[in-house]
């Protein structure tokens, strides 16, 4: 990518034709209900799957060691997502190449599991702004439906049995009392680990445990990887679904020590619903690549001096003090961008803790809020700025 | 930081390596539900490879910054150890011929497995000591700081670090954010679990469970603010205990009097070398920081002023007469935060450690 982007500067071009944008996914309506749809459901076959890709988020660095050695060199992964709806669900199936099946055995201390999640934009008056593609952000909330591979295990804190929380060695009984034992521990085995989570902003996640929102996920290994599938309804008390659906969408890896924000995700994606009115100005915002010219762009970011609180490509240096930027072109959409560079703002990731990093306070509270300590450009005029976006949308790592 | 802040010190001198500390943890807290391989109490032979191995060596805490440190999550089997169980069953099930005891797996490594080797060489030289380790229940913890998900907290009333299950994803960046290795992985549940300092005991006027099983009476309880407390005189007032490791930056509660007495060591004859000590001081300084010196200097000197008058209220305490006076758990205190939060206030289920600070000594509540 960096190659390329080079040899595009050099010649001037106007790099977004080049750069294609995410393509709009069509969720092919059936007649079936597809509240309790899986991977292997006959439906998919009437589905049109689309090619969308992750990027590592990068944002961020986690203090995992060994994790960061392992994702430093991380590359875009292709997913192929399609969508399904039947006016009261939609289903979604995403499926990624994986060649290690990493599941939980909830066995050890340092292993990690492969797991998918669809995130949504809660219901606001508006649709658009759009909410934070990292978890919303203040006013803008998100759900999102997680996943993950896990065997059969007995969690043993779920339904607070407490005479089965014990060890088998612990019982003081044999023979077939431990039988009896072992059996009744292995029929409260639970076999699935998937959650739903609210979030106004990362960090704010929080599950819904009130089964307020229903979820139906899945994940399947087979030859060429995971296939996962998501099914829920268009309306609850979270979200409102019509029209165009914007979905974004993460993958983990487990063998890369991935949890949390050390995944690939993608950006905000348009799921056209079938048969409805599509959101026009929404597919748009995130189909259309930004008009800006690259080359220009790449000197205004230099010009504002952006790197002395950023990463910006991969071989600038680390900074703590603003999110790196080396990958933000994958997974944020035009807009945002935009919005960030004139209201810095409006949205401000969290971050992992400040308490981290003291002396680098990308925000300070006012009255409650989180006021930015970047400066506004909204000085800038139009064209800087579109030029500044269109550059940073080229920032993003090679795909696999 | 906190509005009040428990600590707990122990005295190295008198650690005699029994583990009935740990045991009293484990049957407490750790032997089931996940947690059979954590030792949120462990007693390790210093210098060793410690609990987890090299923990010393795995990152975490800050630099002089204050930036938080990369750190490693340890491994349950290599670094941990696997709890391993014996096939108790089979001496009854099998015929005699086919009985054979052993364990379920074989192991490869466990917490003490080191134990008693020291450094040094034997006779000339050879040294180590005991080093019981808990949460240290940081003023700065390096797990909380961690955190991605704000899943840890500190009290405010006694600033008590503990994680909050509900919150918590299992993203296990605490691990590699504690310097000390002292948070640990619930694989059953897919969180992290830690030394709570027993504050269920606490707020019932109980001391932690290691403190008040300690043999060797090595363990002081109080809040750090509360000058009549023993912890305060021996962390304060006469600057023998210390926190270890200091240069983590996390800023420990639980201090450490460090060891002063060891033997002398022999020459090449295997006689006494009048006027040497076998413990490094370098040693001491790497788990203690500088002011190792000046602790070691006042208790020199305190224990030689006991030695020529018989008076010193630093020995006195360190002698460790009465329980009540080494735990101060200020349980009228813990009443108040409990009114204040709206939460019925318990009442002591052993009075005999319940003053304190707010709390008059043997009040009845």
């Amino acid at each position: 990518m960096k190659k390329l982007l080079n040899s595009l500067l050099s010649l001037g071009v106007v790099a977004s034709a080049a750069l294609a944008a995410n393509p709009a996914i069509t969720a092919v309506k059936v007649s079936d209900s597809l509240d309790t749809i899986k991977a292997d459901s006959a439906l998919w076959s009437k589905a049109k799957f689309e090619t969308v890709i992750l990027y590592p988020q990068t944002a961020i660095e986690f203090n995992d060691k060994k994790a960061n050695a392992l994702v430093a060199n991380s590359k875009g992964k292709k997913a192929q997502v399609a969508a399904l709806h039947d006016g009261k669900n939609i289903a979604v199936m995403v499926k990624w190449a994986d060649k290690t099946k990493d599941v939980e055995q909830c066995m050890t201390s340092d292993v990690y599991t492969d797991g998918f999640a669809v995130q949504f934009a809660g219901s606001t008056a508006k649709p658009q702004p759009l909410p934070y593609i990292g978890m919303g952000s203040v006013g803008r909330p998100v759900v999102v439906h997680l996943q993950k591979a896990t065997a059969k295990v007995y969690e043993p804190n779920g339904d607070k049995d407490v005479s089965t929380q014990i060890n088998r060695q612990q019982t003081g009984v044999f023979e077939k009392e431990l039988a009896a034992f072992d059996s009744k521990v292995a029929s409260l085995a639970k076999t699935d680990y998937e959650k739903v989570f609210v979030a106004e902003g990362f960090r704010s996640t929080t599950e819904i445990k009130d089964n307020s929102v229903k979820s139906n996920g899945a994940m399947v290994h087979g030859p060429a990887g995971w296939s996962g599938t998501l099914s829920r309804p268009l309306k609850d008390d979270y979200v409102n679904l019509n029209g165009t659906v914007p979905v974004a969408i993460a993958v983990w890896d487990g063998s890369s020590m991935g949890r949390n924000g050390l995944k690939n995700l993608s950006t905000w994606i348009a799921i056209n619903l079938d048969g409805q009115k599509p959101n026009v100005a929404m597919v748009a915002d995130l189909t259309t690549d930004s008009k800006g010219n690259v080359a220009k762009g790449k000197d205004a970011v230099a010009a504002n001096g952006c790197v002395g609180c950023h990463q910006i490509e991969a071989t600038d240096g680390q900074n703590l003090m603003g999110p790196s930027l080396k990958n933000v072109g994958g997974y944020s959409i035009a807009s945002y961008l935009r919005e960030s560079i004139v209201k810095p703002s409006a949205t401000i990731v969290p971050g992992y803790n400040r308490n981290a990093h003291p002396n680098m306070p990308w925000y300070n509270l006012e009255k409650g809020k989180r006021i930015s300590t970047m400066s506004d450009f909204s000085h800038l005029d139009k064209n800087t700025l579109e030029d500044m976006v269109a550059y940073l949308k080229t920032l993003k790592a090679e795909v696999e | 930081m906190s509005k009040r802040q428990l600590a707990m010190v122990m005295d190295l001198n008198k650690c005699i390596g029994c583990q009935t500390c740990t045991v009293a943890c484990k049957t407490q807290w750790t032997n089931r539900n996940g947690r059979e391989y954590m030792y949120w109490n462990n007693v390790e032979t210093y210098p060793g490879t410690g609990y987890p191995k090299n923990w010393m060596e795995l990152g975490g805490g800050f630099d002089a910054a204050g930036d938080l440190q990369p750190g490693v999550i340890p491994n349950l089997e290599a670094d941990y150890g696997v709890p391993w169980d014996y096939n108790y069953e089979s001496l009854m099930t099998e015929s005699a011929d086919h009985r054979h005891f052993q364990p379920h797996v074989s192991p490869t490594w466990g917490p003490n497995w080191d134990e008693d080797q020291g450094a040094g060489a034997f006779p000339q030289d050879n040294y180590f000591f005991y080093l019981p380790r808990i949460c240290n229940h940081c003023t700065n913890p390096g797990c909380l700081s961690a955190c991605p998900r704000d899943a840890i907290f500190k009290r405010e009333q006694d600033g008590v670090v503990l994680v909050d299950l509900d919150r918590c994803q299992g993203y296990r960046y605490c691990i590699a954010g504690c310097p000390y290795k002292k948070i640990y992985f619930n694989p059953k549940i897919s969180k992290s679990e830690k030394c709570i300092l027993c504050f269920p005991r606490i707020e019932q006027g109980l001391p932690p469970a290691c403190a008040q099983q300690c043999v060797g009476r090595i363990r002081f309880v109080g809040f750090l603010d509360d000058e009549e407390s023993q912890v305060y005189k021996l962390v304060h007032k006469y600057k023998v205990a210390i926190g270890l490791r200091p240069d983590y930056g996390t800023q420990p509660n639980v201090y450490y009097v460090p060891p002063t007495e060891s033997p002398a060591k022999f020459d090449a004859e295997g006689k006494i070398i009048e006027g040497s000590t076998r413990l490094p001081i370098e040693e001491l300084e790497k788990l203690f920081g500088p002011e190792v010196h000046g602790a070691i200097k006042t208790l020199k000197a305190e224990m030689k002023k006991r030695k020529e008058t018989g008076v010193s209220e630093l020995m006195d305490i360190l002698i460790a007469y009465q329980h009540a006076d080494m735990f101060r758990l200020d349980n009228h205190y813990y009443q108040e935060v409990a009114k204040e939060q709206k939460r019925t206030p318990l009442a002591p289920v052993d009075t005999r450690y319940i003053a304190g600070k707010f709390t008059k000594a043997g009040g009845h509540h």
